[in-house]
């Protein structure tokens, strides 16, 4: 007899999406991670504006990682039309990344994860049980926000990323700098305690982890890494295959090699844990983290060493801050094609964007990173539950959803990516 | 008093608004019971609410019947951000050939619809916290007024007044950049005119956003009126219901 088990909204990810396991007989059959967002047709949208807008618009796809669609968006902009970014702005750039990292990561280890491992619904909760980690937890958040306020006016949506660099910038950054440590003290601080947390015992098989190559720790641009191959950010597309596979009703985007693939944390940390920051690299020794790190329970772990990371650089960066003589170099638009990619919290995000001679869009096309997780979240999920039998939803919620959850969805991003087949379809609607 | 944050077509950056309240989050939940809010915790029950905010447009069948359900089950409701207020960024979709970009994006076939529209298309709004996202001050300000009784104290007044105050000077004058601050609504604090560029329309058209005089100061700068329209449609808020007709 066939069945359906569900956990019909997710809880504490970004976004709206369900966990559907169907069962024969009492045993699995096949999973689906359904993501219920409706979409937002943003790339449809975005054709016949001007390249001006894409910094603006594709920020509101992601209310907690929006300075990732910026820096990809505008990257892509800079390569079609062959522009050159100095140094200090790039370095400018990264600091207002790390900002995002600090701001999203301290979102998902204290607001979003952490609850899981001392079995309380939410941060209230927690902070009833451990005043002092919820607090240190704002207060790391709260650094992160102030970097993206200072360089771009607000937390989410800052309005200074312009292709060719930033519209505004501040006079000094100095203010920023004790605001920054004393939050990579509070980092450091929780350390311990995370340390304390138990980790259910599970494994990542057969994932292939893929992240940016930079010469420090990636954030910003460079090429992709596969498998010991360089890829551009160009020939990114021609690495996704579709098929399917026999525990999903989705079809699985792999690498043309035939590879479940995870981007983000994890894998970043894999791939480049060898040019971590001082304090990052000592702190993911504090926590026995070496690559390869395979358990994605273990994502907490990895998330508070790259806050350490991006704390440190952060810090250092705004020593050093000089409000450069330009804050923007000239764009002027040609008729081309333009990719970027750069380390969005949870992983790679690709931007590419076809323009006309007056600059005007004619097509654009985004890769988030949780499209490209779903897969290796339902692998996952496969591996936890496929020899469990008569599995029934609290089950499915005590234990699949934790897993779910510590991937870091985020579940506005994906549903742009989502590509309905028509075994799902329902009537459409043009009513 | 019970509360329930809601989520429809959306970026969940205005429910963010809620966790940038940190510390006073924590404090606020020993007054008020946040009974539903599915991003903040794994508890969530759905019986009535005293108080029920919403993020996002309406763009599905689903939708629409969830945020009747909601109105049924709330005695005030308070629409968050450009979203919920005017449509959202989606809602550009809605002066354009739908079945156009809806394939340009998808192969297969999605319930949707073709319009994003506003909560108050379908349901009676009691208050609106502007913006693209909201900012906390504005929420913390609806939840404290709330509390106590009162009558919340937001902007209804164009940015330029808040241009005046910080004494930035006049982005159209000074670098003939076109800026929709005069018809739309304070309460940003003038952030792009102080990042010397112009006010993009997040925050949504005042009340009764003289629309005309706009349109004709802008011809006399030789800026068309077709872009002026264009950048409106495109501002999050191209649908409310003050200038949808105009477009």
């Amino acid at each position: 007899m066939a069945m359906k088990v569900q956990i019909e909204a997710l809880t504490r990810v970004e976004g709206g999406g369900s966990l559907e396991v169907f069962l024969r007989d009492g045993k699995p059959e096949s999973l689906r991670l359904s993501i219920y967002e409706p979409p937002r047709f943003i790339e449809g949208i975005l054709k016949g504006k001007p390249y001006q807008v894409i910094p603006d618009i594709t920020a509101r796809i992601c209310g907690i990682c929006p300075v990732a669609y910026q820096m990809s968006g505008v990257q892509a902009i800079e390569d079609a039309f062959c522009v050159k970014i100095p140094e200090d702005i790039e370095e400018i750039r990264r600091l207002m990344y790390f900002g995002e990292w600090v701001q999203s990561h301290a979102l998902h280890v204290f607001f979003l994860h952490l609850p899981d491992f001392f079995n309380v619904p939410s941060i209230i909760e927690l902070s009833k049980i451990d005043k002092g980690l919820v607090l240190a937890g704002m207060e790391i958040k709260r650094a992160g926000s102030f970097i993206i306020q200072a360089l771009g006016g607000r937390t989410s949506h800052p309005v200074s990323v312009v292709p060719g660099g930033f519209n505004a910038l501040p006079e000094s950054l100095s203010e920023l700098k004790e605001t920054l440590e004393k939050a990579l003290e509070k980092a450091l601080w929780t350390v311990e305690k995370l340390k304390a947390l138990n980790f259910p015992d599970f494994e990542l098989k057969e994932v292939l982890f893929v992240s940016l190559i930079e010469e420090d720790y990636p954030i910003l641009k460079g090429d992709i890494y596969l498998e010991g191959v360089r890829v551009s950010p160009k020939e990114f597309k021609s690495f996704f295959v579709e098929f399917e596979v026999p525990y999903s009703t989705a079809k699985h985007a792999m690498t043309k090699y035939g590879r479940v693939y995870l981007v983000g944390p994890i894998a970043r940390f894999n791939n480049a844990f060898e040019k971590l920051s001082p304090l990052a690299m000592e702190t993911a020794q504090k926590l026995s983290l070496e690559p390869m790190v395979k358990n994605p329970h273990k994502g907490i772990l990895v998330r508070i060493v790259e806050i350490v990371h991006a704390l440190e650089r952060s810090i250092r960066i705004v020593k050093d801050y000089k409000k450069p003589q330009r804050g923007k170099v000239e764009v002027v638009p040609r008729s081309s094609t333009g990719y970027g990619v750069s380390e969005a919290p949870r992983g790679i995000l690709w931007h590419s964007y076809s323009f006309d001679s007056e600059g005007r869009i004619l097509s654009a096309n985004i890769v988030p990173p949780t499209s490209q997780n779903q897969r290796a979240i339902e692998l996952s999920l496969w591996e936890l539950i496929k020899d469990k039998e008569n599995i029934k939803e609290d089950w499915l919620r005590d234990h699949a959803e934790p897993v779910i959850r510590s991937f870091d969805p985020c579940i506005s991003c994906a549903t742009h990516f989502l590509k309905v087949s028509l075994k799902d379809a329902k009537k459409f609607n043009l009513a | 008093m019970k509360v329930g944050v809601f989520k429809f077509s959306s970026c969940d950056g205005c429910q963010l608004a809620f966790f940038e309240l940190e510390e006073e989050l924590l404090r606020l939940s020993e007054k008020v019971q946040i009974q539903y809010f599915l991003e903040a915790s794994s508890k969530n029950t759905w019986d009535y609410f005293d108080l029920a905010f919403v993020e996002g447009s309406i763009s599905t069948p689903e939708e629409e019947e969830r945020i009747k359900k909601i109105r049924e089950s709330s005695r005030f409701l308070v629409a968050i951000g450009a979203c919920a207020v005017s449509g959202g960024i989606q809602s550009a979709r809605n002066f354009e050939d739908f079945s156009e970009i809806y394939f340009s994006v998808y192969s297969g076939r999605y319930e949707v619809n073709p319009l994003s529209k506003p909560l108050s298309d379908f349901v009676k709004v009691d208050l609106e916290i502007r913006g693209c996202p909201i900012n906390k001050e504005a929420l913390r300000e609806v939840l404290i007024a709330l509390l106590q009784g009162k009558s919340p104290q937001l902007p209804s007044y164009p940015v330029c007044l808040e241009c005046k105050r910080k004494g930035n000077p006049c982005v159209v004058v000074a670098k003939g950049l076109i800026c929709l601050g005069p018809i739309t609504v304070a309460g940003c604090g003038a952030l792009c005119p102080t990042f010397e560029r112009g006010c993009y329309g997040c925050y949504g058209p005042v009340e009764k956003p003289n629309l005309q005089a706009l349109l004709e100061g802008y011809s006399r700068l030789r800026v068309s009126q077709d872009l002026i329209k264009e950048l409106l449609r495109i501002s999050f808020n191209g649908y409310n219901k003050s200038i949808r007709e105009w477009l």
